[in-house]
């Protein structure tokens, strides 16, 4: 618990002046009314009408996210591994070997499939 | 005392969030509320002596699980809102039978902690020295099948992104060698002109000028144009005036 | 040959934090929140001027001395400047983003451990804000928060550059994020903790090495002894901060501004800005903590018995961070943007099977040093594991020479085809016997005589 209270102190005070460099933004700055200022930037072009409901994107994030949770995982999985590795020993050792090649199976799949693979 | 002030003020933030995640119709702030009530519950796992627990609740699920939430909800166009047709056959019974079911196992973990006394999270993992390798010593000794049992659910998931989303191309991507030789072989325009030497402007509105002065149709920006079509509001210029036209035509063909 | 790795108990350790006082606490958390300021401001200013000096240019030097104030002239005018909110917007989302960019940013760096125990006022106290059981995890839990106010600042800004430039950017980010988390695990292997201090600590010693009678001493920074490790998180250190040359999220040439495109420079603005270089500063520090010794001074001055006890350490550390911050310039001078496929594909398919073989390796050759009975089982585990790496060297190397083969036969093919028939490619070739001009007073002569 006592641990915990000097980043409480800190992430108030981050927050705090996060906050505050928001709030007086409009205040500081001039205003000064104009359309064009208003459009969503598109290099000088007309801004292209957004389509109702938000756009669509491509289902290959999808992909990554999903990885991101496999090997986010086995990350959560090794760090305890590698900090008792010295108690746990060799059958640690080889429990981990199987534990990362049956994961490199799928990884091994989804590489194969061209699922890594940014077109 | 600390850990009451924490408990009360994340019960508050917690369960308002909760409520804010089911009554808000926008998808995206029901996400962001879920990520509040994750996070209510890491700090509330690190007051409780469990600083793995806390670390890995936020990086698994308000990183991982939060962040894939996220993305399927741009993909299938953020501001959709719920719709309401239930499309499962007979969904509200199984809800409240499955509903129930967690109810009775709350209540009986409640009881289990009310009924047994607590042994304290900090004096369990004193004797293997600190909360993480009394975590391991667990996980890779006692509960090796689980965790050998959880690389094949890892699988599964993998398997199951690839099969849900993955479209295998079935032709070969073009290269930029297979799209010049196409350009080539239908005949079409090989390069669309740049302002040249005879240029006075470079704005994306201002079209290229061929050697003799005239205006290159072929690089008026088609947008701009059938804006200004749209809006009758032609330039001064006589000849850019007619280039805007002309395109606008030969693109409406 | 003996080799023995004995970490001796050097500095603060776990046990040392948790008894401040709260004014303590106060005291150091407004000293990390005013250095990690005033390091944004230095941080601007010595990258503009060192990659000017890198390009045989001046850099700022109107502003103060050797133009050191600029940042600050910077800051002004990004005060003063209109706080535009775009009609597109989501407003709340779109205000929110950058707080939730920055707050984590500067939490994530409460677990940097600056130097041992001083005496602060009278109170026996570690030069570190705090330190957690899982402290390097938190780093990692801090970074995945900072990455929804990227996601949210290109969402709520609801325009195609911005929604694009967030998700690729994310997207990057998480990637780079995976084969930082793995890169780490030597560390934890050696070090046998999580906890910042203890790490440090751990690489006070690197034990000796002897051999006929003398005893040389070992290096003791996991730099030397995990250099794989260590390349390894020195690429995601500027992945995961979308730094030069993984910078895809600003590719102007593509994405004007990426995810930051509808904010004037305001100081919503300003505050994207100064979250990027705490992240760029905060995994610096990590990468001192976790691999150039954390605040202990390097060999020689470490030969002087004070260098580290005291306050000395801190100006060690500042020292190292400088310097490392140096090299994100450096490479930020040397090295163009690669493609975004490139990226992923780097990311993906390279850091992550490297890293997970190298901490296989690193964990084998510890298991030889933990345990002598043994020794046969990991002799088989190595030798079946040397084996299938191999074998998937092989298939691979064998399917790759055939690919290599078969598009050399394909270009050889085309090449035939076209010198019997030029038009065949569709190009417009001039006729070989072409007249050729060879000047105003001399007659066109059929090609191939000259």
């Amino acid at each position: 618990m006592e641990l915990y209270v000097p980043i409480l102190v800190l992430a108030v005070l981050a927050a705090g002046f996060a906050v505050f460099s928001v709030a007086i933004a409009p205040i500081t700055g001039p205003r000064r009314w104009n359309r064009a200022k208003l459009d969503a930037y598109e290099c000088g072009i007309e801004p292209t009408p957004q389509p109702v409901g938000g756009g669509r994107f491509p289902l290959k994030y999808m992909i990554t996210a999903m990885l991101f949770i496999v090997f986010d995982i086995e990350i959560i999985f090794l760090y305890p591994w590698a900090v008792a590795f010295d108690q746990l020993g060799v059958f640690g050792l080889v429990e981990m070997v199987l534990f990362i090649v049956t994961v490199l199976v799928a990884y091994a799949y989804v590489w194969r499939r061209k699922g890594l693979d940014w077109d | 005392m600390g850990e009451t002030i924490t408990f009360w003020v994340l019960a508050v933030v917690s369960v308002s969030a909760a409520l804010g995640l089911v009554l808000s119709r926008r998808a995206v702030y029901c996400a962001l509320m879920l990520g509040v009530v994750m996070l209510s519950l890491a700090v509330l796992y690190a007051v409780q002596d469990a600083p793995f627990l806390a670390a890995v609740q936020i990086v698994v699920y308000t990183g991982a699980v939060m962040m894939l939430f996220l993305f399927v909800l741009m993909l299938v166009g953020v501001d959709s809102s719920d719709s309401l047709v239930e499309t499962i056959k007979g969904q509200r019974f199984w809800a409240i039978v499955a509903g129930a079911g967690f109810a009775v196992l709350l209540g009986l973990a409640v009881g289990n902690a009310v009924l047994s006394p607590p042994a304290g999270l900090l004096g369990a993992t004193q004797t293997a020295g600190g909360n993480v390798p009394a975590l391991a010593q667990l996980i890779f000794t006692r509960h090796v099948f689980a965790f050998e049992v959880a690389s094949a659910l890892l699988i599964t998931a993998a398997l199951a992104a690839m099969v849900l989303t993955h479209r295998e191309r079935l032709t070969e991507k073009p290269t930029q060698r297979a799209l010049a030789r196409a350009r080539f072989l239908t005949g079409g325009s090989v390069v669309l002109p740049g302002p040249g030497v005879y240029a006075r402007h470079n704005a994306n509105d201002m079209p290229a000028l061929l050697p003799d002065g005239s205006v290159s149709e072929l690089s008026v920006n088609r947008v701009i144009a059938r804006h200004d079509v749209e809006d009758e509001r032609f330039p001064d210029d006589p000849k850019l005036a007619e280039a805007i036209k002309q395109a606008v035509e030969e693109e409406s063909k | 040959m003996n080799l023995m790795l004995a970490p001796v108990p050097a500095g603060p350790s776990l046990a040392d934090f948790g008894k401040d006082p709260l004014w303590i606490s106060i005291i150091k958390a407004v000293f990390i929140f005013v250095f990690l300021l005033l390091s944004v401001m230095f941080g601007v200013w010595m990258e503009r001027k060192l990659i000017s000096r890198m390009q045989n240019r001046y850099g700022p030097n109107r502003a103060g001395k050797f133009g050191l104030l600029q940042s600050v002239a910077d800051a002004v005018k990004m005060g003063l400047k209109e706080d535009l909110l775009p009609r597109t917007v989501d407003k709340v989302l779109y205000t929110v983003a950058p707080i939730i960019l920055v707050v984590p940013a500067f939490m994530a760096f409460s677990i940097i451990p600056f130097g041992p125990m001083v005496s602060m006022f009278g109170v026996e106290t570690p030069l570190q804000l705090t330190d957690l059981p899982v402290a390097v995890l938190f780093v990692l839990a801090m970074a995945s928060i900072g990455v929804y106010g990227i996601v949210l600042m290109g969402w709520s800004s609801r325009s195609p550059y911005a929604v694009l430039g967030g998700l690729r950017s994310s997207a990057q980010v998480v990637s780079y994020e995976i084969a930082m988390g793995l890169s780490f695990v030597g560390v934890f292997l050696f070090a046998g903790t999580l906890s910042t201090s203890e790490i440090v600590a751990a690489q006070a010693d690197g034990g000796t090495w002897e051999i006929a009678g003398l005893s040389i001493p070992l290096p003791s920074w996991y730099v030397v002894l995990l250099i794989p490790s260590f390349l390894i998180y020195a690429i995601t250190m500027l992945g995961e901060t979308n730094r030069v040359p993984f910078d895809l999220p600003e590719g102007e040439g593509e994405l004007v501004g990426g995810y930051q495109t509808e904010y004037s420079s305001s100081l919503k603005f300003a505050l994207i800005q100064m979250g990027e270089y705490v992240n760029v500063f905060t995994v610096s520090a990590v990468s001192i903590t976790l691999f150039f010794g954390g605040w202990r001074a390097p060999w020689p001055i470490s030969m002087w018995d004070g260098a580290n006890v005291g306050w000395w350490p801190m100006l060690w550390f500042f020292i190292k961070l400088v310097l490392v911050f140096s090299c994100f310039i450096w490479v930020r001078a040397s090295l163009p943007r690669i493609r975004y496929d490139q990226l992923m594909a780097f990311g993906w398919k390279v850091l992550i099977p490297l890293n997970l073989a190298w901490i296989m390796l690193v964990a084998t050759v510890r298991a030889f040093r933990v345990e002598d009975a043994n020794r046969g089982v990991i002799f088989t585990l190595a030798a079946i594991v040397l084996i299938g790496c191999f074998g998937i060297w092989f298939r691979f190397d064998t399917v790759l020479q055939r690919r290599r083969e078969n598009r050399a036969a394909e270009v050889e093919a085309e090449f035939e085809q076209l010198r019997d028939e030029p038009e065949a490619g569709g190009f417009p070739v001039p006729p070989l016997d072409l007249p050729h001009y060879h000047g105003a007073d001399r007659k066109e002569v059929p090609s191939g005589s000259n």
